[in-house]
């Protein structure tokens, strides 16, 4: 009988001392963050910024969606404090909720007007993209798709590949919706579910595109780059298309950043948007490998990219981007 | 649920009067049968909650039908399949004299040491275009044919050839005794590994989403991720436990009333076997072949990583931490597994009485509740009502609880019932109460099959990735959900390291398997 | 007229020889009881003739036919001989009717009359046709397991100790039940036991198996009465051996001047007194017999189990069972008789 107590107590002792984050949280200099961004860019933000401040951060990995469902479900016990996406939509899904604490002026001050929503409430952290990856051994530039909506004409059956499931391609969605009214997205979604082939992730989109599956992918920029500085062997035979034009197709999404009301680490949570908005978090994507594009007023993208400004993207305002909309036309459409 | 409650509460209260130990081990019983329950409970008022009218709207739809078609045909065509590999090897392995047998039935058990989703990942390593049924059938065959074979070799092995030689001298031919007398005999251990392999594949979601191959899992674990735990994940959990029951029905159904017990005393004779004479050599293209795509894919496909990944791929630390905490939770989530399935192994052994039978298919019934279920059930209540409670290990510890009793009961129910009873009743006469004298003798002499239980729900921890990824504490990064993550961004090389490790502390538990399942069917 | 031959037959498991060459001649129609302890060899014999194991050497001849020898084998279900094993054997998921109609064609018109007929002919009500063979008791068992293997009408029938496994007075009666409808039927018949009395009870020629051999075979009688060697006496029943000198027809032994079966040999020998030869009387001073001194009495309702040891220059002492009619006590005295005549070993 004692020994099983004992058992039991160390059990239960290994389980605290292993899963410290209940225990981290508690200590004054260290935060949570519930972050959608890509696990190898937010780690080497999270180290980067306890080099320079040593504040502890612990990181809960998942998509944006899920996330900004998940902090509106936890209301004022959520255990978060800050919240990083790839994409707008779910950080004005929170701020619908009215969940966020404002960002600091200073820090708003750090980052241009187009990459943040006009409240203030959340911030752009970085930035992506929309492209068309295509198969340079089948398509030629004369035989591209003149803008996205072309890809839902007949014309296209068969020959594209997108990864619906994901916010990244929600969010484009969502630009259509605002750019072009319900019954155009209704029909071009339509077009695409007769169209299009169904990957999880974009980077496995990328690569059935390099494999000569598909001629075509609806994805982000990035992808492509991030595999060219490896090995490229799941791009070498990807070109990447800009719509450009402020087609819908040309559209940037911005990555969010932003604090939770509940929060009791707010001040931390303020010093971390700051530092990453700022020349600490941006220097990340302009020198590491992953080729977001740097929002930070003054901050440098990396030189391998085709510069922000040359994209002539749509003008889109990321606080009013509505995902549940689109996952409902999804589902209409049969998409989900 | 409150019917099942009050037939529970009844025969509590008339053992109270008579014995004080076995009521409160009864009682904590029922306890976690209702914590085991819960799942199901969750998908019974996510149910009422979303209302008849919305919940017609959110199944009958066209993607719903596609899912279903796609898990029907997944499962009929699959588990078949299973079957005959299943059948065959273990004809092979056990009653042939085919060379090297006992080396290839530990390779037809190896399989299950893979998780499911690395299976997928060494398929797709190597034929990179891989996709849907054909894909996902092939593989699902690979990765579980092994849960099949296992209780077919068992029974096999146990069969009274008696009967076979009796069959022959009544004029059949080998194959006709097989077809006739064998096959029949199987028919239980059949029922009960295809019913196993058909769980598997309704609640796998790794293997099958890197094959992009769509089932109720996949998409509930997608819409989980674009809306946390929304109506329409309930709804298509509701349909996916409704193809849970019916699985289960269907099993019931085939299985039939029948037992298959040996008739008479004695101890059966050990089986003989058959000698294959030019074609001995012949049959091992079967074993081989199978070896080659369960054992021979995964080998090729991670060692080219590895190799190709080199020494960079080795972060050590991140992988030490990943490691640590997958042992840590496999620790934690065997001992506890261990602990909630004592009272009742206990209970079947010494009390096997209708209201213990009850509550010991009530752990079976949701054990057969697909971790997604398991998971979004576990996040829906810590969120709403037991808040402290929320994305702690407590929580993830009841979802191995309920997902892996049936493994530790089955290993400690064994191991009791070789314990005498007149032990406990000899600690008592010594003057121990009821409760010290079961620690002091059954407890501690039971031991071995706790043991086993621990290491058999290790497996199932140690390669579990849903329920995983949706309970975790925050920072919590296992070897499934490293693997998990660096996969989904093609980072094939990064993701062998973990593969390797997941596979290499899953194979002395295999082994552990192989042995118990004899053991079992030779109750 | 010989039905079964068997050749020399052998088999060895290793360096163990279960068979070590074996010769047995069976009459067709007749019943032949194959007896030895556990580990003698008998079972294997009988998978052998049933086609289920396979000789080293010797063959195997069924009505001039020959199904086995070291080249060759006619497979056990194209043997047409029967088998009832030791605990039935019955097919537990198919129920009796279907157990009795195994061996037989599935669209054969008849079928239905014949299970009947059979069910008749072992005894059992037709009623359980439709059961279970967990349902019945261990007799019914081995009467439905007979009724199937009859079913084939098989020219020989193999009964592997299918009675051994029930109680001591179902036993006989299911034994005599098999035996009629056996000889009804007039079926040649092989009886593999352990037990002698059953094997003595049983057939027309008994078989005494040994470490692979046959030690003796010949009538229940025959063999009962002059076993080849002590051990075989001893394990046909209840036997007391003893030192003798033999001349004309009579030995002389501590059981006094007494007539052997064997007239021919003079000299010294071993003799076998089977214990109910021995009558034992209160003792007369004068009268016909030895004396004996009674000792170690144990009480046991009918019968006292008794040791006596014989008066005389070399005193033998025997352990017998006598009636409990008679008062007896520590160290009375009696008068042993001996009745008929004894057995010489190799005489």
């Amino acid at each position: 009988m004692r020994n099983s107590v004992a058992l039991l107590a160390g059990a239960s002792a290994l389980a605290v001392s292993v899963f410290a984050p209940p225990a981290h949280a508690q200590v004054a200099d260290a935060i949570t963050i519930y972050n959608a961004q890509h696990e190898g860019l937010t780690k080497e933000w999270a180290e980067a910024f306890k080099e320079d401040t040593g504040i502890v951060v612990t990181i809960r990995n998942g998509s944006d969606m899920e996330f900004a469902n998940q902090i509106v479900q936890e209301g004022e016990n959520s255990p978060a404090d800050v919240f990083l996406t790839e994409n707008s939509p779910a950080m004005a899904l929170v701020d619908g909720k009215g969940l966020f604490e404002p960002v600091a002026a200073d820090t708003l001050a750090q980052v241009p007007e187009q990459f943040r929503p006009s409240n203030g409430h959340w911030i752009g952290v970085a930035a992506r993209s929309t492209v068309f990856a295509y198969d340079k051994t089948k398509l030629s530039a004369d035989k591209l798709p003149k803008s996205m909506l072309d890809l839902a004409t007949p014309e296209w059956k068969g020959r594209w590949a997108a990864s619906p499931s994901g916010a990244d391609f929600q969010a484009i969605v969502g630009a259509l919706l605002q750019l072009k009214g319900r019954d155009t997205t209704e029909n071009w979604l339509e077009g695409m579910q007769a169209n299009y082939t169904a990957y999880k992730g974009n980077s496995i989109a990328m690569k059935a595109v390099n494999a000569g599956e598909v001629e075509g992918a609806l994805i982000y920029h990035y992808y492509y780059f991030g595999d060219q500085a490896k090995t490229g062997e799941n791009s070498n035979n990807v070109g990447l298309h800009y719509f450009k034009g402020q087609d819908p197709g040309a559209f940037v999404s911005i990555s969010g950043g932003g604090i939770l009301k509940s929060s009791k680490h707010k001040e931390q949570a303020q010093a971390f948007l700051e530092w990453l908005t700022g020349e600490g978090g941006q220097r990340v994507l302009r020198d590491g490998t992953f080729f977001e594009y740097a929002v930070g007023k003054g901050q440098a993208s990396n030189k391998a990219l085709v510069p922000l400004a040359e994209l002539d993207a749509p003008k889109v305002e990321p606080s009013t981007l509505n995902n549940a909309q689109v996952t409902d036309l999804m589902t209409e459409a049969g998409i989900f | 649920m409150t019917s099942s409650v009050s037939d529970i509460a009844v025969p509590l209260a008339r053992h109270r009067h008579r014995l004080g130990a076995s009521s409160w081990t009864f009682l904590i019983a029922v306890v976690v049968a209702l914590l085991a329950l819960v799942p199901l409970g969750f998908v019974i008022w996510a149910t009422i909650a979303t209302g008849p009218e919305m919940a017609y709207k959110l199944i009958a739809r066209p993607r719903v039908g596609a899912l279903l078609t796609n898990t029907v045909l997944l499962v009929s065509i699959t588990v078949p399949i299973c079957a005959v590999l299943a059948v065959a090897l273990a004809f092979l392995t056990e009653r042939t004299d085919m060379p090297g047998r006992r080396l290839w039935a530990w390779l037809c058990i190896t399989p299950l040491a893979v998780p499911a989703f690395v299976h997928s990942y060494a398929w797709i390593g190597l034929w990179p275009g891989l996709h849907g049924l054909p894909a996902g059938v092939a593989i699902s065959v690979t990765a579980y044919f092994p849960l099949l074979y296992l209780p077919v070799a068992a029974a096999l092995r146990l069969l009274d050839p008696a009967l076979e030689d009796q069959a022959s001298s009544l004029g059949l031919s080998p194959l006709g005794v097989f077809r006739r007398v064998v096959l029949p005999q199987l028919r239980l251990s059949l029922c009960g590994g295809a019913l196993l392999v058909g769980l598997h594949l309704l609640a796998e979601y790794g293997l099958f989403a890197m094959i992009r191959f769509d089932t109720f899992t996949t998409a509930i674990v997608e819409q989980f991720q674009s809306t946390y735990n929304g109506v329409a994940a309930h709804m298509l959990a509701l349909v996916l436990v409704l193809c849970c029951f019916a699985l289960i029905g269907f099993e019931a159904i085939l299985r039939g009333r029948s037992r298959y017990a040996r008739l008479g005393s004695g101890v059966a004779r050990v089986a003989g076997v058959v000698r294959l004479g030019r074609w001995r050599y012949a049959v091992m293209a079967l074993p081989a072949l199978t070896a080659a795509f369960a054992l021979g894919i995964p080998a090729y496909t991670l060692s080219r990583w590895l190799i190709a990944g080199g020494a960079t791929i080795w972060r050590m630390d991140e992988i030490g931490l990943a490691l640590l905490q997958t042992l840590t939770i496999c620790v934690i989530g065997g001992f506890f597994t261990v602990l909630a399935a004592l009272p009742i192994a206990w209970l079947s052994v010494r009390r096997p009485v209708r209201s213990s039978r009850l509550v010991e298919s009530c752990y079976y019934l949701a054990s057969a509740m697909p971790g997604v279920v398991v998971a979004l059930a576990l996040v829906t209540v810590t969120v709403r009502v037991a808040l402290p409670l929320y994305q702690t290990v407590a929580t993830i510890t009841l979802a191995y609880v309920i997902m892996f009793l049936p493994r530790a009961l089955v290993s400690l129910r064994t191991s009791i019932a070789q314990v005498p009873v007149e032990l406990e009743q000899a600690a008592a006469s010594l003057g121990r109460s009821p409760a010290r004298a079961l620690m002091a003798t059954t407890v501690r002499l039971a031991a071995p099959g706790a043991a086993a239980g621990m290491a058999l729900t290790s497996l199932g921890i140690l390669n579990e990735l849903t329920a995983t990824q949706m309970l975790a504490p925050n920072g919590t990064r296992t070897l499934a959900m490293a693997f998990w993550a660096l996969s989904s961004e093609i980072d094939y090389a990064g993701a062998a390291p973990y593969a390797l490790l997941m596979v290499v502390f899953s194979l002395p538990m295999t082994w552990l398997l192989h042995h118990q399942s004899r053991k079992i069917a030779g109750r | 007229m010989t039905f079964l031959q068997v050749r020399g037959l052998r088999r060895h498991f290793g360096s163990v020889a279960a068979l070590d060459g074996v010769d047995l001649t069976v009459a067709a129609g007749s019943r032949t009881a194959i007896v030895g302890p556990s580990g003698c060899g008998k079972t294997t014999l009988l998978r052998m003739i049933a086609g289920f194991d396979v000789p080293d050497g010797g063959s195997i001849t069924v009505d001039g036919v020959l199904l086995a020898d070291e080249q060759m084998q006619v497979p056990a279900h194209k043997r047409g001989i029967g088998l009832v094993a030791q605990d039935g054997s019955l097919f537990p998921h198919l129920t009796v009717s279907d157990n009795i109609g195994f061996g037989l064609e599935k669209n054969f018109a008849g079928r239905d009359a014949l299970i009947d007929e059979l069910i008749d002919m072992v005894g059992l009500e037709r009623s359980m046709l439709s059961r279970k063979p967990e349902q019945l008791s261990g007799g019914q068992q081995q009467r439905v397991a007979l009724a199937r293997a009859l079913a084939r009408k098989p020219r020989l029938m193999l009964l592997d100790e299918p009675f051994s496994a029930l109680d001591t007075g179902l036993r006989a009666q299911t034994r005599r039940a098999v035996t009629e409808v056996l000889a009804a039927a007039g079926i040649t018949t092989i009886l593999v036991t352990h037990d002698q009395a059953e094997a003595l009870a049983f057939a027309d020629q008994v078989a005494v198996m040994r470490g692979g051999k046959f030690a003796q075979v010949g009538s229940p009688r025959d063999i009962y009465a002059r076993p080849v060697d002590a051990a075989t006496a001893r394990f046909l029943g209840e036997a007391i051996v003893l030192p003798a000198e033999i001349s004309d027809g009579f030995a002389e032994c501590a059981l006094g001047r007494v007539a052997v079966d064997g007239g021919a040999r003079s000299g010294t020998a071993e003799i076998m007194v089977r214990p109910e030869q021995i009558e034992v009387l209160p003792f007369h001073e004068g009268a016909e017999g030895v004396a004996g001194i009674a000792s170690q009495i144990d009480f046991c309702g009918p019968s006292y189990d008794v040791t006596i040891t014989t008066e005389g220059p070399q005193p033998f002492v025997m352990r017998l069972s006598l009636p409990s009619r008679n008062i007896l006590g520590e160290g009375d005295r009696l008068r042993l008789r001996v009745a008929g005549k004894v057995h010489v070993f190799g005489g």
